[in-house]
């Protein structure tokens, strides 16, 4: 789930959005250079912001202007007039939207950003002139593929934000056609960003980037089907599979490969449990992306496995953060807020102390009959948040790793500071 | 391949491509047994495959029904008509269902994700759109003096229906539809949440096919289709205030949602037979026309067939909101439908009225006449191909959809 920092929310009424329905819906986040808003930003996280509008200067704009092109056609219009019908209903579509639209930074945009930056950081070889954006440093198809990944990614933030309607489950008419209205739209605007990136893709002419990425969207997807879930699809932490060092998969591309361990880290059921999760949901998306962006630079393919290794690293080492955040001090998760049930600091202490899934086990229907507080103080207690640090710092340390396979540019240092930022080391 | 022959070539390996054109209606499942058949001069060999062909016609009078269309009229009067293209592409079809389904296994480790993405593959839709694109492929094929079917040219054809069923799957999310096909449609089984992923996910494993094709504009090509599609469920979202904006939405909606669907899949054929660009745009044509032909038909039967041969319930398209053809046209006569359009039938016995006045006016037979317009001029196009028993074929698709009666 994307519990992403709070930052503060710029509700500042956009100049740039010239349809007032989308403006009435969308009160866009940044007008223009983001600096200003680093300035104001959460206390908890002082680098994050300034690492990332840091690095949007120096590849060139602020990578929210990859999303306006799309925000602002017809069909994404149409979505805000409908939108408006569903205010005042409670479909999680309207959370999904103004998640997306606040808080881009912390999910979204920040995955187009990297790609930008992993982009300039490798530079490009033999590539012709025209295709180059040459006070960014990076190729207008390079810039393609970083909206392309944004895309995909939002869309499917925005068709995992369905509603499983079931019969019974909202006996009002009213409510029932609302939801279903809400998953109406939810899919269609999904499904419009999808169709997007084919296009986009397509249009870059290069059919190994198209068998690439595809097949990360079909990571993604697969990743909604993995373990045990409740009724709304949420996850379920199911019993640890036994370790399988030689994993028996028949896919044609596996982005599971193999771990042995991780730094200091030995695998265990519960890690690669985790892993797996997170390497379909989320690292095989950045890492085929930052793969992707070095093929389309004329990288050879050792190099592009670097980027790959490190888009999935940094993916992971960013999970483990989100992961944490119920976790630290202060964090008002301890009264009870619901959390994911899959994050590391609850898997690991699973695997330390398997009667925590009688607690778990009464989710099965609808996590929300799990006693949060009570898994919190729990877990809190635990050794899993300690390996979650760990983890977090494993997963830092080996982004780190690749970047140094990269020559010193302003670049590899904002990477560099994106990871520190994040709380690794 | 002989599909990779340039026109300058073309001439020196004439002789030799002759010789295999007995291979024609052949898979690639049968084609060790063609070696006897090569001693034989080329004339001949023509001549045999006409020869073939005459004997599936013939053993065509004697079946009682064509498999999976039911025509209305009796066709044994018109010697086209009975022509059977599926019969013809036998072999090229046969396997197109399993294929698509070990191709989407072979994908993932989720057992669920697999059920689901293989539920509408079970071999009992009609097979449209593989079996209009393998035909022009062969047609095309044919008219470039090509043999055979390239591997390629077949996997469009499973891309088609792959593309259809994945936009069958979410249109199940969203029209909440209970049947399909005459079985309970995947969002009646399995949660909204993972059906909308598993259409995700036929998509992207599409994807990676069409990737595999490696052409570049056939890539663009095929991903016209989904941008189209995707604008048409929009389109469907909004309805015009005029009459004349109406139709003209209306038909733009159905190009974008059906029509592009079969032109696209038949360019994407013709462009992998290296054919030239006024021979691509015939194609495409020809597509978009029986595209289009097939919609307005099964927008009229919608109206007048029985829940049991459609495998879904009749008249759902009004209960969904929509006015389609036979409605904007009966509009002419009953001015008020259009209120009840606007209102996208909502108010009680508005869906009730409207059927009886569509029943009233001349709507249906407007709609009828509109496809079998289409139709002909998919005929006319499909004349500028080279004749074959293939191009016979694309002949006798437009008759085939405009005389369904499911």
């Amino acid at each position: 789930m994307n519990t992403a920092p709070a930052t503060i929310r710029l509700l500042r009424p956009s100049t740039m959005l010239t349809r007032n329905h989308v403006a009435a819906i969308v009160s866009y986040r940044r007008p223009y250079a983001s600096s200003a808003a680093a300035v104001h930003n959460s206390q908890q996280k002082p680098d994050w912001n300034r690492a990332v509008s840091e690095a949007e200067k120096i590849v060139g704009y602020p990578t929210s202007f990859l999303s306006l092109r799309w925000l602002l056609s017809d069909e994404i219009a149409n979505v805000a007039l409908h939108l408006r019908k569903l205010v005042g209903s409670n479909h999680p579509l309207l959370k999904t939207a103004k998640g997306l639209l606040y808080n881009g930074r912390n999910n979204m945009q920040a995955w187009g950003l990297i790609v930008l930056l992993i982009s300039k950081a490798a530079g490009h070889l033999n590539v012709d002139e025209m295709e180059e954006d040459k006070a960014a440093g990076v190729l207008h198809s390079q810039r393609a593929l970083a909206e392309v990944t944004e895309m995909i990614r939002t869309s499917h933030l925005v068709h995992n934000g369905l509603v499983n309607i079931y019969p019974g489950l909202y006996p009002e008419p009213v409510i029932l056609n609302d939801m279903a209205f809400g998953n109406k739209i939810a899919l269609l605007s999904g499904d419009y960003l999808l169709s997007n990136s084919c296009a986009e893709l397509a249009s870059l002419r290069n059919q190994d980037l198209v068998h690439l990425i595809s097949s990360a969207l079909r990571d993604l997807s697969e990743a909604e089907f993995v373990g045990r879930r409740d009724s709304q699809n949420n996850p379920l932490p199911s019993p640890f599979e036994p370790l399988n060092r030689h994993f028996n998969s028949k896919l044609p591309l596996d982005p599971l490969e193999s771990l042995d361990s991780l730094g200091s880290m030995p695998l265990t059921p519960a890690l690669q449990d985790w892993t797996r999760r997170n390497v379909l949901s989320a690292g095989s998306l950045l890492g085929k992306s930052c793969q992707g962006t070095l093929a389309l630079a004329g990288h050879g393919v050792e190099l592009q496995k670097q980027g790959f290794l490190f888009g999935k690293h940094l993916s992971l080492a960013w999970q483990a953060y989100l992961d944490l955040e119920p976790f630290m001090s202060g964090s008002p998760y301890s009264l009870g807020i619901s959390f994911n049930l899959t994050s590391a600091p609850v898997m690991f202490h699973l695997e330390h102390d398997p009667s925590l899934f009688e607690e778990i086990d009464k989710g099965v229907n609808s996590v929300k009959d799990v006693d949060y507080a009570k898994i919190h103080g729990i877990v809190m207690k635990g050794p899993g948040i300690t390996y979650t640090k760990q983890l977090q710092k494993e997963h830092s340390q080996k982004a780190m790793e690749v970047l140094e396979v990269f020559e010193e540019s302003d670049a590899r240092t904002a990477l560099s500071n994106i990871i520190v930022a994040m709380g690794g080391e | 391949m002989a599909s990779r022959i340039t026109s300058g070539a073309r001439l020196c390996v004439r002789a030799s491509i002759d010789k295999l054109v007995c291979n024609l209606s052949r898979s690639r499942h049968h084609s060790t047994v063609a070696a006897n058949d090569m001693a034989v001069g080329p004339r001949s060999d023509r001549l045999q495959c006409y020869q073939k062909q005459l004997n599936r016609i013939r053993s065509d009078h004697q079946r009682n029904h064509c498999r999976r269309f039911t025509t209305l009229q009796d066709t044994d009067t018109d010697s086209l008509s009975s022509i059977d293209p599926y019969r013809l592409l036998d072999d090229d079809l046969r396997d197109v269902y399993t294929d698509i389904r070990q191709e989407l296994e072979l994908n993932t480790n989720q057992d669920e994700l697999r059920t689901i993405a293989t539920y509408y593959f079970d071999g009992q839709g009609k097979a449209l759109r593989p079996m209009v694109a393998i035909l022009m492929a062969h047609a095309i094929n044919y008219h470039m003096n090509n043999n055979g079917l390239d591997k390629k040219q077949r996997e469009v054809a499973m891309i088609a229906e792959m593309i259809h069923s994945a936009s069958l799957i979410h249109d199940d999310v969203i029209d909440q539809s209970d049947f399909r096909r005459g079985k309970p449609s995947v969002n009646a089984l399995w949660s909204h949440k993972k059906v909308a992923m598993a259409g995700d996910y036929i998509l992207a494993v599409t994807s990676m096919m069409i990737a595999r094709l490696n052409h570049n504009d056939v890539t663009i090509t095929l991903s016209q289709i989904i941008t189209d599609l995707v604008q048409g469920e929009f389109m469907q979202l909004g309805s015009k205030e005029t009459e004349n904006e109406r139709f003209a939405h209306y038909l733009t909606k159905t190009y974008r949602k059906t029509a592009s669907l079969i032109a696209n899949s038949v360019k994407a054929e013709a462009m992998l037979a290296g054919a030239d660009d006024k021979l691509v745009d015939v194609t495409f044509e020809y597509g978009r026309n029986i595209g289009l032909a097939f919609q307005l038909v099964d927008d009229l039967l919608d109206f007048v067939s029985s829940k049991d041969a459609m495998g879904k319930p009749t008249a759902a398209d009004l209960k969904l909101g929509l006015a389609t053809a036979p409605v904007l046209f009966a509009c002419e006569k009953y001015p008020e439908l259009n209120a009840m359009i606007m209102r996208r039938f909502q108010e009680p016995g508005d869906a009730e009225r409207a059927f009886e006045l569509v029943h009233k006016s001349q709507g249906l037979e407007q709609t009828r006449f509109l496809a079998k317009k289409h139709c002909l001029e998919a005929t006319r196009l499909a004349g500028k191909i080279a004749e074959s028993p293939y191009q016979k074929s694309l002949l006798v698709v437009p008759d085939l959809i405009v005389n369904r009666m499911k």
